[in-house]
Parts: structure tokens; C-alpha cells; sequence
């Protein structure tokens, strides 16, 4: 927890652009509500390996939510069923299944279709709040942050002392 | 000067990491072949640990199914042409730990790979090459407890041999309650309330004194007539309200006496019945504790059902274990199809194909099975849990041929999903040539019995229609040579049935199964009952009938106090049928008149 914690300030405190870290946070939202071995996840490592983005963002984030969607695969399950069974959408759906891409990617699992319409549906609005909330600590909080006791207790843990 | 030295200039001040401009700004280049090469990690991984992947698979996928240990020697996956090659698959016996239920050398088959992409193992052609059953385990195949079967046992007679000993009946009245002493008793405090009832019923009704009133009453009328036209006229008004009075007294012991004797009559129906009792009581005790004709039947009944209902149980457990990938686990939710995995997270939705194709198929297993009597072979053919897309029924067809004591065996049937709302199974055995050897018939200790050998053919014919079982079986024993193990000092009994079934040469047996899987009753029928009922059949009636005059003397002496005391108790309520009767000739005389003087017959008047 505290080594989380602490992994958690040093990105956010580090000078790497706002923007990565916010897409690493992002990318990690996909990766980790989803089931971990979808064809989508590999669409996700291409980019954030090719992309600039932050990548201990992606797997401090990947490690958070992959633990959070544990707990929300009652959810997903709830959501990817309306989605699947929605009558407006059979068309779409069944031209997905009669493709052999699509049928790799298992959309038409209810835990598959719900956690990927939630995470792709959170992804714009949660890179933005994470985005603004990044600014806002580099601002008001980060040099009071370094210098409090526990940065520097973190430190030691860290470090050793030597930084 | 060598030693001079310029002074050296003052270092220049960090630089910053420099930011990379435009497209370089938001995409790193050699990402690229970090993704290769990840990829190719994570490929390579995949493969060195697939077949091991396959491997638990099976074994806990198997196991959970069975319930028993299912392990597996090795599996290997081939990508080109993409094939799974499984040897030393073995199968506990989930009843018997220590023995495999199913052991296969080798099975191998290629499957569709396209498909495999879209979810679908398609399987093509299955060889399942030296399957065995029965064969003895190393090691325990049990997993901790196992869950009670479901299959219920049909109720199984087990053989016992009849004595020749007369039964005590002392012992047997003592533990036997007597329905004619619970009749008589019951009765009896009927009878009493009966009574008691219409004790308090007569003293409401019109009794003698109240006839004298009349009568009295009467008698004033009839000398107020004579004292002119006005004692005429007002005695006429008298009469006519006093024969009213007797009108509606008459009614009341009339409509009493009716209901008396409508009881009476129930009454001694129940008495009549009480008194037959005991010979009811005669019969079912007889019939329970001394062997009769029938009890003979049963007694051959027990004697064949114990290994063939050993068989039955084994083969209806094993398709009770199968009925989960007989059936598709999915449902219509709207337009779609709503298929829940077996294991796993979350419901697979199943949209409309363009060509359907089940999730599951393998068109046809070629299977060797190595029997001790020699390789019987087969094919099962579209073996799916979903026959309603595939469109075909799951069929299987295996036979062999001059094995060893086995002239030929030939198995076929169907199992047919086609439609889930009418699922029906069919399966048609037929040995010929299948020489019997060691059958044990009873283990028990007083008369063992058993087929030491037997040329055998049998023909059996099993269907189920949805919950519906039904099976014949007939088989045909001949050159039987049926072995006892009956001691020297046995009893009458035992030596004459040792005798009889060291007769028995040939033996035609026909079996009728029938009810559900769950709950059936098995009819059993062969010339073993005519046997036994010649070799016992006179000295049971002796004993039988010796038997039943003292169990007859026993029951006699413990009823007949009791109903003794019933039909004297009966007879008391005579009194009150006197008493009611004698009532209504009363009344009934003082409407009509008795004679000159007597009733309104004697009151005369001028209207």
C-alpha cells in the first residue's frame, strides 16, 4: 500500500508531461476492467508502447484496476447483457459474430461487452479529470507535499536515505 | 612553458533533456519493436506452456465432471496441421477409487482452425485407440467426498432362503398388532356413544305419560259430547287440537325410530365386518411370515436381480454423469440465444449464423476398445451438447467378432437432441455366443448360489422418452451348470432348492424395465420360478398349512373375548329399538283407537 502510494506520488510529482501520465492512467482504465487476456489488450500494449505514454502510470493504474473490476464483474455482466440484447443493436451484433475477428475478441460475452463499453465509455472524461487533477497537485500541493515528513519517510524506504 | 597551463574553462551548466518536437512529441519509434518483441515473448511463452496448459485443463475439467481423479500422461499440440495428441488418459471410477472406470492409450485428432478463432472446436475425425474399463489404479482416484447418486435404487428383494422351521406364533402375535382388535375396540366405543346418544334421546321423545295425558285429556272430550250441541261443538275444537298434538309426537318417534335403525343398520354392517376381521388378520400374517406361491417367484426374482440390477445401477449413474453434455445449457432471451458456460465468467449471447455450427463437434470418433475378450471397434458420429444446431442426433455403432469366449457382440443406438423439447434415447445390445463363467447369484450365508458357467445370448432394447425409461431384455442360458455352497447339515429346504438348481440346464430369462431414470421398477420373469416352485412347492404347503391352523387357534383365542363382549354391547341397543317401537304403537293407537272406548275413534262427531 505504501509502496503504491508512494509509486503513485512520484508520477504524478515527476516532470514527465501531464498528458502521458493521464493516458498511461487511461490505457491502464481498458486493460484492467477488461479480462486481461482479450484481443483489445493487445491493441492497448501496441499503443502503449508506441505511444508516449507514461508507462508506470499504465501499470501502477493496471494493478488498480485490475482489482477494482473484480469487484464490478456483477456490473459488467448487468450492463454487457442490455448492451448484447438491445434490439436496436441485433443487426450490428450479429454481423460481429458472423466475423472471425470479432468472435476473437469474445464481444459477445456479457463481462467482455459490459467492462469495454464502461472503460471505453470513461476513457475520454477520465483522461481529462485525471489530466486537470495532475495540474492542480503540481500547483497547489507538490512542494508541500516534498516537504512533509512522510515524503521524506517515503524516501528513506525508498532510497535508503540517499536521496 | 610546458608546465603552463590555459585555465580551463568553466563548465558548462546542465542542459535539460530536450523535448522531441511534432510527431515525436507523442510517438516513440522504437515502441514499435518493443511491441515485436513482447509479442514474440509472450507467442513463445504460450507455446512452451500450452500443451501443460491443455493438460490441467482436461484433468480438472474431467475430474469436476466425474467426480473422481481424471489425469492425463501428456498432450500435445500441433499447430500445422493444428492437432491435440492426448495419451494415457485415465478415468477413476468414482465408486471404486482404486480402479479406473476408463482408460485410453491414445487419443488423437485434427481440428478446424479457422473455427478454433471463432470459439468452435470442430473435430473432424477423433481416434480413440486402447480403451479400456476396470482396469486397477496405482493410486487412490478419489477426491474427498463424493455427493450421493442420483440414480434411486429400484427396490431389490434380497435372497434369502425359506425356512423350513414352522415360526413360532406366540412371537408373532406378540409383534404383530391384530386389525380386528382395533376394529372391535374402535366399534365398541361406538356402539357405547351410541347408546349414551340415544339414552338422552328417548327421554326427550313422547313417553307413556305423556300418552295417558292424551288419553285422559280424551276421555273429557267424549263426556263433554254428551252434555248437548255446545259440549258437541267445543269438544269437536278439543279433538281436533289433541289429534294435532298426537299428529306431531307421532312424527317425532317415527322420524327417531328411522334414524335409529339407519344407524343400527350402519352399525352392523361395521360388526359383520369385525367379525371377518380375523380371518383377514389370518391371511396377512400367513402370508408374511410363511412362503407362499408367490413369495416362491419372488424368491427366483432375487436370486437374478442382484447382478443385473448391479448393472443397471452402474449403467444409469454413468449416463446421469453424462446428461450435462448430452443437453445445451442455453436460453432464448428475446431474439437472441443466452449460453451459459460451463466454467467461467459472464453469459456468451448467441447471435444468428450464417452457417450455424455448434460450439462442440466432433463428426465422427473411430474408438478401439481392448476388452479382455479382444478389440471391439466403433464410431460414434456428431458427438455434441448441441444437436439442435448441428441437426443431427448423436448415433454410435460398435461390434466385434469371434473374440475370446464371446461369439459376437453388436451395440447401436442414438441419442437425440435434435429437438430439446423432445429428447429421445435408443440403444440395442445384442450378445451372442457369451460364455458365463463365475456369476455369483446370492452371497448368502445359509444357501450361496452361483452360475459357475453358461452359454449365453441376450438381447436388450433400452429407449428414453424425456423422463420416460423403458427396457426388455431377454436373454437365453444354455449348458448351465449352477453351483451351491450348501452344507452338509442344511435343511430340508436348502438341499431340495441345491437339488433343483443343479437340474437346471437351460434357463430363459425376460426382464421389463420400466419408470424414470431416477426411480424404476425392473419385472423380472424366468423358468426358475417354475423350478422352484415344483422343488418346493409341496413341502411349503405342509408347512404352510400347519402353520396357519395354529396361527388360526391363536388369533381365535385373542379375539373372542372382545368380540364376545362387541355383540352383547350390540345387542343392548335391541332395547332401544323395543322401546321405540312399543312408543309408536301407542301413539299410533290413539290416532286410530284400539277398540270401542279407546282414541278419537270413539269420539263421534255430528260433522
Amino acid at each position: 500500500m505504501i509502496r503504491t502510494a508512494y509509486k503513485l506520488l512520484q508520477v504524478i510529482s515527476s516532470e514527465t508531461e501531464p498528458g502521458q501520465i493521464s493516458l498511461g492512467f487511461a490505457f491502464a482504465l481498458i486493460a484492467g476492467f477488461t479480462p486481461l487476456v482479450s484481443l483489445h489488450n493487445l491493441l492497448v500494449l501496441f499503443l502503449i508502447l508506441v505511444l508516449r505514454v507514461n508507462l508506470s502510470a499504465f501499470f501502477l493504474g493496471l494493478a488498480i484496476f485490475s482489482g477494482v473490476a473484480y469487484l464490478l464483474d456483477p456490473v459488467f455482466h448487468r450492463i454487457g447483457l442490455a448492451v448484447l440484447t438491445t434490439g436496436s443493436l441485433e443487426g450490428l451484433w450479429t454481423a460481429f459474430y458472423n466475423s472471425t475477428l470479432w468472435r476473437l475478441e469474445r464481444f459477445n460475452n456479457s463481462i467482455v461487452m459490459g467492462s469495454l463499453a464502461v472503460s471505453l465509455a470513461l476513457f475520454v472524461p477520465f483522461y481529462l479529470l485525471s489530466n486537470k487533477l495532475i495540474l492542480k497537485y503540481r500547483e497547489h500541493f507538490l512542494a508541500w507535499v516534498q516537504k512533509t515528513k512522510l515524503a521524506h519517510v517515503l524516501n528513506i524506504l525508498r532510497y535508503g536515505g540517499d536521496a | 612553458m610546458t608546465g603552463d597551463r590555459a585555465p580551463a574553462a568553466p563548465a558548462a551548466p546542465p542542459q535539460p533533456p530536450r523535448k522531441p518536437d511534432g510527431a515525436g512529441r507523442w510517438i516513440r519509434w522504437p515502441g514499435v519493436i518493443a511491441f515485436a518483441v513482447v509479442t514474440v515473448l509472450l507467442a513463445a511463452a504460450w507455446w512452451l506452456l500450452v500443451d501443460g496448459m491443455i493438460e490441467c485443463a482436461i484433468e480438472r475439467a474431467g475430474t469436476q465432471a466425474v467426480g473422481a481423479k481424471v489425469e492425463l500422461a501428456a498432450a500435445d499440440l500441433a499447430l500445422i496441421p493444428l492437432g491435440l495428441t492426448l495419451t494415457g488418459l485415465q478415468v477413476t471410477d468414482p465408486d471404486a477409487p482404486m480402479t479406473n472406470a476408463v482408460e485410453a492409450r491414445r487419443i488423437s485428432f485434427l481440428m478446424d482452425g479457422l473455427n478454433l478463432l471463432r470459439r468452435k472446436v470442430i473435430i473432424n475425425e477423433m481416434t480413440v485407440d486402447g480403451v479400456r474399463f476396470g482396469t486397477p489404479r496405482k493410486t487412490s482416484g478419489a477426491i474427498g467426498k463424493q455427493e450421493p447418486g442420483t440414480v434411486q435404487k429400484a427396490a431389490r428383494t434380497k435372497f434369502v432362503l425359506p425356512s423350513a422351521r414352522i415360526p413360532d406364533v406366540k412371537e408373532i402375535l406378540a409383534k404383530e398388532e391384530l386389525q380386528s382388535l382395533k376394529l372391535a375396540e374402535s366399534l365398541r366405543a361406538d356402539i357405547q356413544a351410541e347408546q349414551d346418544r340415544w339414552k338422552q334421546q328417548m327421554a326427550e321423545l313422547p313417553d307413556k305419560a305423556k300418552f295417558d295425558d292424551y288419553k285422559q285429556r280424551l276421555d273429557k272430550v267424549k263426556s263433554a259430547g254428551k252434555g248437548g250441541l255446545g259440549g258437541i261443538v267445543g269438544g269437536a275444537g278439543e279433538a281436533a287440537a289433541i289429534q294435532k298434538d298426537i299428529s306431531q309426537d307421532l312424527d317425532k318417534i317415527t322420524t327417531a325410530r328411522k334414524t335409529f335403525e339407519s344407524n343400527l343398520a350402519q352399525l352392523r354392517k361395521r360388526l359383520d365386518e369385525t367379525t371377518k376381521a380375523p380371518e383377514e388378520d389370518l391371511r396377512r400374517i400367513r402370508d408374511k411370515y410363511a412362503l407362499s406361491p408367490q413369495g416362491l417367484a419372488n424368491m427366483s426374482s432375487a436370486l437374478i436381480m442382484g447382478p443385473l440390477g448391479e448393472k443397471i445401477e452402474t449403467a444409469l449413474r454413468w449416463y446421469a454423469k453424462l446428461q450435462p453434455y448430452l443437453q445445451s445449457s442455453s436460453e432464448r432471451k428475446g431474439k437472441v440465444e443466452v449460453v451459459t458456460p460451463l466454467r467461467g465468467k459472464g453469459v456468451d449471447v448467441r447471435f444468428k449464423e450464417r452457417a450455424p455450427l455448434p460450439d462442440f463437434l466432433i463428426r465422427t470418433a473411430k474408438i478401439g476398445l481392448d476388452l479382455s475378450a479382444g478389440l471391439v471397434s466403433g464410431t460414434i458420429r456428431n458427438i455434441t451438447s448441441e444437436q439442435h444446431v448441428a441437426g443431427t442426433p448423436t448415433t454410435f455403432a460398435f461390434s466385434g467378432e469371434k473374440l475370446s469366449g464371446l461369439e459376437s457382440l453388436a451395440l447401436n443406438g442414438e441419442v437425440n437432441r435434435v429437438d430439446p423439447a423432445k429428447p429421445h434415447d435408443d440403444a440395442a445390445l445384442k450378445v451372442h455366443g457369451y460364455h458365463l463363467t463365475d456369476l455369483t447369484l446370492s452371497d448368502d450365508d445359509t444357501l450361496p448360489v452361483s452360475v459357475k458357467e453358461a452359454r449365453t445370448d441376450f438381447d436388450l432394447k433400452a429407449g428414453l422418452r424425456g423422463e420416460a425409461l423403458e427396457a426388455d431384455l431377454a436373454a437365453t442360458l444354455q449348458s448351465v451348470r449352477i453351483t451351491t455352497g450348501a452344507k452338509p447339515d442344511a435343511g430340508a429346504v436348502a438341499k431340495a432348492v441345491t437339488s433343483a438348481l443343479s437340474d437346471v440346464k437351460a434357463l430363459h430369462l425376460k426382464a421389463d424395465v420400466t419408470g424414470t431414470v431416477k426411480q424404476y421398477d425392473v419385472r423380472l420373469s424366468s423358468d426358475l420360478d417354475q423350478v422352484l416352485k415344483q422343488a418346493l412347492g409341496k413341502q411349503m404347503q405342509e408347512q404352510v398349512g400347519k402353520f396357519e391352523s395354529q396361527l388360526r387357534a391363536a388369533i381365535t383365542e385373542k379375539v373372542n373375548k372382545p368380540l364376545g363382549d362387541l355383540k352383547s354391547s350390540f345387542g343392548s341397543l335391541n332395547g332401544i329399538s323395543d322401546e321405540l317401537t312399543g312408543r309408536l304403537q301407542h301413539a299410533t293407537g290413539l290416532t286410530k283407537g284400539g277398540g270401542k272406548d279407546a282414541g278419537l275413534g270413539g269420539l263421534k262427531l255430528p260433522f
